[in-house]
């Protein structure tokens, strides 16, 4: 498998090239897209299959690095170099959209056969939206769950198949497969001081009722409560506040943790190195018959304002939208659209772990809209810390983002 | 302007250039005034200290500048090609010290500085003296601890991230054999701790520049003095401190400065260790400075926290340029 995907995937990459090179008319309509998909993601394998159809349009594909996406975009907008699409990550798309950097698509997308509104998932929808337009298309999305170790929970005398449903039973199972003789941790997620750490907490103050206009409801302060209590109880290595996901889903691959909140960009490692049973559910609620939520992430597309060509840059991204089906099997990434059955991969924990995740991203919440998405984040960030390292209370420290949030909204 | 390129130029080098009969000798009048200038006289100096100070204006002065400019302008994302942004006079920096994370990181900063410089300096003094010893193979592994100091930051702070790791770091797996700790020390996570994790691994960092640079002071010293200072009897610790320290002064003072430039400049080590957490407990203003800039887009505010850098910077430009001005006329 590996030799021969990467040698069609080479054969495809350098068909592109040349077709771009060869048969580029002068009459060509040329456009640039710039995203951060390496060669094993979906991007560059779209834009050398789009530029082999020939049809007048020719793309050409920058990468960028993730860390600089938006400010290169910012700084191709403000001097008139934008590319005609970019792929932008969620949480900052209403910073483009709001001051009109996007072009709006909602009548384009209103007379579109291929891109449908009802057909994505209502999460990743909104985030493209602002002022009830739509100023994108999502590209692809994903979100969290909850990851455990059916062995371990077997060990203890749990039900391997009744996983924690609600914050209760997750504190308590949590008791009970911590076991620190073993270097064993009842749970991993990630309190970090960066988007992640948003990204992880938010769902949690969603399902109690709260939201980032609404930080220090009372729900969302439980929330915060119950993560204290993990923490102080060592019911998680107190590296969680400065450890990313991927690195503390490391430690439930590894077996040093019972239970793990992540996505599904852990399906293919946990597949390769998870020497156990494991399993996925969907993230506990506060209480039975409560209100799910949870994250959502990954990119989507847009268009510049700026772009010369604005229809034929909507038939790339109508073409791109065509190619969602192979999304999953190819690039391992999940088309934000309900309309796609995923066919199964034959592994059966991956095909399980899938489902719920399709499931729980009926549930999933973009963090904002809002122009200022980062500085709204940096205010739950910060709440989130002081409130683990036991500098002020989480009523206290959740009071004070919300102060924070409010002078953002203004 | 005391020197003169014909001290330092050797003779003739120039002068063949515009050799009897090429073209510049025929140009008459002001022209020939320039040019003869410009081959030996007060012209020649002023090309030769334009092109650095050109260089110099271009590359630092003019950011430099732009920092300041921006620091008193209101900068989001989208106005960040153009020069004039409105202009918010105190604003920005009153905004700054009405943060209440302010304060506190300006001490990390300090705690920062002062921890990285001592442990460097005197671990870096501590070897170069060992060192200077010569004792078989010195010179040799002396050389082997600049691998530390070769080392890509980041690098560093990815191992000293493992070292350091809570659960199944080395350190803490160290600390415990040797019964110095009960239970494990969170250094990244842990308030207490997290600023003194990256001011070890600092430390392990800057010692070997400190101690090349030590040895090299100290390898000026002339032997004879230690032989005079022997015959009239004093002992090491006399001679070390009547004749060692005294005759490094310029060499430590170059270190100490250098070594607060290098550490107000260390940004990899707290992206690779705590990323300034948990709850900026090891955040300091250079990390600061980038996360206001590029992780929030608050140029302004970045700006205005790089301005009171450079404030600190200047001090110890001038305490450097002190320090090694006599060398200079030596």
């Amino acid at each position: 498998m590996g030799i021969r995907k990467y040698a069609v995937i080479g054969a495809l990459a350098l068909a592109g090239v040349s077709m771009l090179g060869l048969s580029a008319k002068a009459e060509d309509v040329k456009l640039t897209v710039w995203s951060l998909d390496r060669d094993i993601q979906p991007a560059p394998h779209l834009v050398a299959d789009f530029n082999e159809l020939n049809n007048g349009i020719q793309i050409e594909y920058r990468q960028i690095q993730f860390d600089d996406v938006v400010s290169e975009a910012m700084r191709a907008y403000s001097t008139g170099q934008a590319p005609d699409i970019i792929a932008i990550d969620n949480p900052e798309h209403a910073l483009f959209s709001s001051r009109g950097a996007f072009l709006d698509l909602t009548d384009m997308i209103s007379k579109s056969t291929v891109i449908k509104p009802e057909n994505y998932f209502p999460g990743p929808l909104k985030s493209v939206e602002w002022d009830g337009k739509y100023y994108g298309v999502p590209k692809a999305t994903n979100t969290i769950a909850l990851y455990y170790n059916k062995d371990m929970f077997k060990a203890k005398g749990l039900d391997p198949n009744k996983p924690p449903q609600t914050w209760d039973e997750l504190v308590e199972d949590a008791r009970k497969l911590t076991d620190p003789a073993a270097n064993v941790y009842g749970l991993a997620f990630s309190a970090k001081a960066n988007e992640e750490g948003t990204f992880q907490f938010l769902p949690w103050a969603q399902m109690g009722g709260g939201s980032y206009q609404d930080i220090n409801s009372e729900g969302a302060v439980k929330a915060l409560t119950v993560w204290k209590t993990i923490m102080d109880e060592k019911l998680a290595s107190p590296d969680t506040l400065t450890r990313g996901q991927w690195d503390s889903t490391g430690t439930f691959n590894s077996g040093n943790a019972a239970m793990a909140i992540s996505g599904p960009w852990e399906l293919d490692r946990m597949s390769q190195e998870a020497k156990f049973d494991w399993g996925v559910t969907l993230l506990p609620v506060p209480q039975e018959g409560a209100e799910r939520s949870s994250a959502m992430g990954d990119f989507n597309w847009a268009i510049f304002a700026s772009t010369k060509h604005p229809e034929e840059a909507f038939k790339a991204l109508e073409y791109f939208a065509s190619q969602d089906d192979k999304m999953f099997k190819n690039y391992g990434q999940l088309p934000a659209r309900s309309d796609i059955a995923i066919p199964a991969t034959g592994q059966a924990l991956k095909d399980a772990g899938l489902q719920v995740f399709l499931e729980q991203l009926k549930y999933a919440k973009p963090r904002g809209p809002h122009p200022e998405w980062p500085k709204i984040s940096k205010a739950i960030q910060d709440a989130i810390q002081a409130a683990l390292t036991g500098q002020s209370s989480p009523k206290d420290a959740l009071d004070q983002a919300a102060e924070k949030i409010k002078a953002v909204l203004g | 302007m005391a020197l003169r390129h014909h001290h330092f130029l050797p003779e003739g080098v120039v002068f063949r250039a515009n050799a009897p009969g090429s073209p510049v000798r025929s140009i008459g009048g002001p022209m020939k005034r320039l040019f003869s200038s410009i081959r030996d006289g007060n012209g020649f100096d002023i090309v030769l200290v334009a092109f650095p100070l050109g260089f110099l204006f271009l590359m630092a002065g003019l950011p430099l500048l732009y920092n300041i400019l921006m620091s008193f302008q209101e900068v989001d994302m989208f106005s960040l090609g153009t020069f004039l942004r409105p202009f918010v006079g105190f604003k920005n920096y009153q905004e700054l010290f009405a943060q209440p994370e302010t304060w506190p990181i300006l001490g990390n900063t300090a705690i920062f500085v002062i921890g990285s410089i001592a442990g460097q300096f005197l671990i870096g003094f501590g070897l170069a003296l060992f060192f200077w010893v010569n004792f078989p193979g010195a010179s040799w592994l002396r050389g082997l601890f600049l691998v530390s100091w070769v080392m890509p930051g980041l690098v560093v702070g990815a191992i000293w991230n493992w070292i350091l790791s809570g659960d199944f770091g080395v350190l803490n797996f160290m600390l415990k054999e040797t019964g110095i700790i009960s239970g494990n020390i969170f250094w990244r996570s842990d308030p207490n701790y997290s600023l003194y994790a990256v001011i070890i691994a600092n430390v392990w960092l800057g010692t070997a520049f400190n101690m090349i640079l030590l040895s090299v002071g100290l390898a000026s010293i002339p032997g004879d003095l230690y032989e005079a200072a022997e015959l009239d009897g004093a002992n090491a610790w006399q001679r070390f401190w009547t004749i060692t320290l005294p005759m490094m002064r310029s060499t430590i003072g170059a270190i100490v400065s250098l070594g607060l430039i290098f550490t107000l400049q260390q940004f990899d080590l707290f992206a690779a260790i705590t990323s300034g957490g948990p709850n900026n407990s090891s955040n300091v203003t250079q990390y600061w400075a980038w996360d206001l800039s590029f992780r929030q887009y608050d140029f302004a505010k970045g700006a205005t926290i790089s301005v009171i850098m450079i404030v600190f910077v200047m001090f110890a430009s001038v305490v450097y340029v002190r320090s090694t001005r006599h060398e200079v006329r030596g």
